[in-house]
């Protein structure tokens, strides 16, 4: 019996009429509607299946039939399908049962939902604002069809985001908005009890972009993968081919089989960039520079040979729907593999000199443990998934571009710490050079760009995963009528994984925060206020909002900057 | 064990030295097909609007000022060089330049702005057969366009002949913002 037919059957019997229909059209993803009563119960039915969390996506249904969609996303990993449960509640009483208390990673999707749609969600533990603005108004749903995708709101003073009440016998130290040991400006509050920290409340989303908004009001089909792979400054091709996948899945366009190959190649120019940037910045963290320094040195070649190759350092704009836009010539092709010697060679060399570093060892070993059923309860992703012993890895499990024909190794750890994680995305560069090597040997000719033929046919739902180097991404897209999708979901790594700090950091040392929090990789952006302290009274002031944007308005003028400010 | 790591540690530094480049005395050789400053030509720019229509960052602006000028903008200082108007550009009008070193203090400095003197369709007041088969890069902002230069801002907003009352409109564009 298919694992299709399995699941039908079993949702009918406890759920009977609450099961509207389970779509048949595509064999990899298994379309479940449900009535709104039975969400909870059918999502706990999938996950008893064996199947994994992955996110949850609104959206604004309210033309077409009055109501707000929320379609919750599972992963069947032995059988590579997706399963997504869709609902729908009525725009007047947008209510509808929570999941979080069985699925402990859907909280922040839901809160998303709800900033975002205005649908909300009855017996969630945290209710609280997570994307939004503190000062955003009432009442204004951003991703609803009739908010512009350029408004922008009156702002309020003297709103602040109410967080987490400290554990009792514990003290609040703030990291961030900007803080020396983190690279991107993010707040947390760590409650610790002398050095050992008791707990951490997050509040992001500072910088929250609306890219989505802006894709799915502004520009068309083919111009959304050059803003998806601005999402993320070290995996942009990731985003650009999981936006590209789930558009020609909708459309069910089929590529040439030499730009999965050029895919599959840029995928893994990327992650061996991406992992030796971060460990480089994990021997940053951990006061070891000698690593950063020499990380990234080896770094810079494959920046160059991604500049020769695609015209730009980074985000590379290799890949559009349909295929992607350059060739690899038999003399590019020389010049990868000559840098891959180059990078493997290097590599080598600084992973024989750091393996048996005992200073490495005491930073790393046994720092941010969790289990392995804690790692699944939160639905980790990625390295740090792998180095608790989680095996799942989105090219084996869930096969896209050219990765069925490509053979490679999987590394899973089960020490469960930061050295884990460490040793896991060393052992990945190896890999990927591997893969790299496959792709030109295996790659076959032919054209490397299709053409759509037709419109692509609105109200057609699609899902895909790629395998980022920090973990999985994950797209959902639904196509919409003016040449460009009507809804558009991104789920990026750092997502779930973002939600498990709090209890990385459980009974930790707070001098171990950094690397803690370093070895998810975070990729996140915000901003707050600034403080201005006057030194001559010593007296400490909060620039208010309005004052700053005066501020950064007279900045052309330099005589009346910040001096003026402070001696008024 | 913590003497080896050391040991090899100072070998893995002192085998490739300093390869720091004394930029910008020194300058690296520009790939040939380095995605750079875009070049507008515009002895061959029809004046279709394809790249405005598909710039991702939507920095390219059409304004028709009455029935026979077209006034076209790019603005450099939000430009993503993704080269995607190079790509759309029926008439290869556009080319992806190597030059990258294009900080300056002046917006203006990098801002290109063209006035075409366009003829007009008897049938249809603007209409262009884009040579384009792929169907999600047809252009969808036919007709006169009225994006607001000044603010820099791309109004989704055509109508078929030329219509002084939506340019005056666009003159008076605001965001749309429920302040005072």
């Amino acid at each position: 019996m298919s694992k299709r037919k399995e699941l039908e059957a079993k949702l009918i019997a406890h759920l009977r009429d609450d099961v509207v229909c389970v779509e048949k059209t595509d064999p990899r993803t298994i379309f479940i509607d449900v009535k709104r009563a039975g969400i909870r119960e059918a999502s706990k039915i999938i996950t008893t299946a064996g199947a994994r969390y992955l996110c949850s996506v609104g959206y604004d249904n309210i033309e077409r039939d009055g109501t707000l969609g929320m379609i919750h996303t599972f992963a069947l990993d032995d059988s590579d399908q997706f399963v997504c449960c869709r609902t729908s509640a009525p725009v007047g009483d947008p209510v509808i049962e929570s999941i979080t208390p069985d699925l402990p990673s859907a909280g922040w999707s839901e809160r998303e939902v709800t900033d975002l749609l205005g649908l909300r969600f009855a017996g969630h533990p945290k209710p609280k604002k997570l994307v939004l603005a503190d000062d955003w108004p009432d009442g204004i749903y951003p991703l609803r069809k009739d908010v512009p995708h350029n408004f922008v709101p009156k702002g309020a003073e003297d709103v602040a985001y109410e967080l987490d009440e400290a554990p009792p016998g514990t003290k609040i130290v703030p990291v961030g908005p900007f803080h020396p040991s983190l690279h991107e400006p993010e707040h947390f509050a760590v409650y610790v009890d002398g050095e050992t920290i008791k707990g951490c409340d997050y509040r992001g989303f500072m910088t929250h972009r609306g890219i989505e908004k802006l894709c799915t009001t502004q520009i068309s089909y083919n111009e959304v993968p050059f803003i998806a792979e601005r999402i993320c400054g070290i995996c942009g091709s990731v985003h650009a081919t999981a936006f590209s996948q789930a558009v020609e899945s909708a459309a069910g366009l089929v590529i040439p089989r030499r730009a999965e190959f050029i895919r599959t190649m840029m995928l893994e120019f990327e992650r061996i960039h991406s992992n030796l940037l971060w460990l480089g910045v994990a021997g940053h963290l951990i006061g070891f520079d000698t690593v950063f320094m020499q990380a990234w040195r080896v770094r810079e070649q494959i920046m160059w040979l991604c500049e020769r190759l695609t015209g730009n350092r980074k985000t590379y704009g290799m890949i559009l729907v349909g295929g992607v836009r350059r060739d690899i010539t038999p003399e590019i092709a020389d010049d990868i593999r000559r840098v891959m010697k180059n990078i493997e060679d290097d590599l080598t060399i600084i992973h024989r000199a750091i393996e048996k570093d005992t200073s490495i060892h005491k930073r790393t070993k046994g720092v941010g443990t969790i289990t392995k059923q804690q790692a699944l309860d939160w639905s980790l992703v990625g390295p740090v998934a792998r180095a608790r012993g989680v095996d799942i890895d989105a090219r084996r499990d869930h096969p896209y571009a050219a990765y069925d024909e490509m053979k490679f190794e999987v590394p899973v750890l089960d020490s469960c710490d930061v050295w884990a994680t460490l040793v896991i995305r060393v052992v990945e560069t190896f890999e990927a050079i591997k893969i790299v090597r496959q792709c030109l040997d295996k790659m076959p000719g032919g054209e490397f760009f299709v053409e759509m033929k037709d419109k692509i046919p609105a109200q057609r739902h699609a899902i895909t995963v790629v395998e980022a180097p920090r973990g999985e991404s994950v797209h959902y897209v639904i196509t919409g009528e003016d040449n460009r999708p009507e809804r558009w979901r991104v789920r990026a790594p750092t997502f779930p994984n973002l939600q498990a700090v709090p209890l990385m950091l459980l009974d930790e040392q707070f001098g171990d925060f950094p690397i803690i929090m370093g070895s998810i990789d975070p990729c996140f952006s915000c901003t707050d206020r600034v403080a201005v302290v006057d030194l001559q009274t010593g007296q400490s002031s909060s620039i208010t909002k309005a004052e700053l944007d005066a501020l950064s308005r007279r900045a052309q003028s330099p005589s009346h900057s910040l001096q003026t400010m402070l001696r008024g | 064990m913590w003497l080896t790591s050391k040991i090899k540690q100072i070998l893995m530094v002192m085998k490739p030295g300093v390869v720091t480049l004394d930029y910008p005395n020194e300058r690296p050789p520009v790939p040939a097909n380095l995605r750079g400053q875009p070049v507008f030509d515009h002895q061959k720019c029809i004046g279709c609007g394809g790249c405005s229509d598909h710039c991702p960052a939507r920095c390219i602006l059409v304004r028709d000022v009455c029935q026979e000028l077209r006034v076209m903008l790019y603005d450099g200082s939000r430009c993503t060089y993704c080269g995607r108007c190079a790509d759309i550009c029926p008439e290869k009008a556009i080319t992806m330049s190597n030059s990258f070193e294009i900080a300056c203090d002046q917006k203006e400095d990098i801002t290109t702005r063209m006035e075409l003197f366009m003829m007009t369709c008897q049938r249809c007041g603007r209409c262009y057969e884009m040579e384009k088969t792929n169907a999600i890069d047809r252009i969808n902002l036919k007709g006169f366009r009225y994006d607001n230069l000044e603010q820099r801002a791309l109004i989704r907003k055509t109508s078929e002949t030329f219509d002084p009352a939506l340019l005056k409109e666009s003159d008076n564009y605001q965001r749309p913002s429920d302040k005072e």
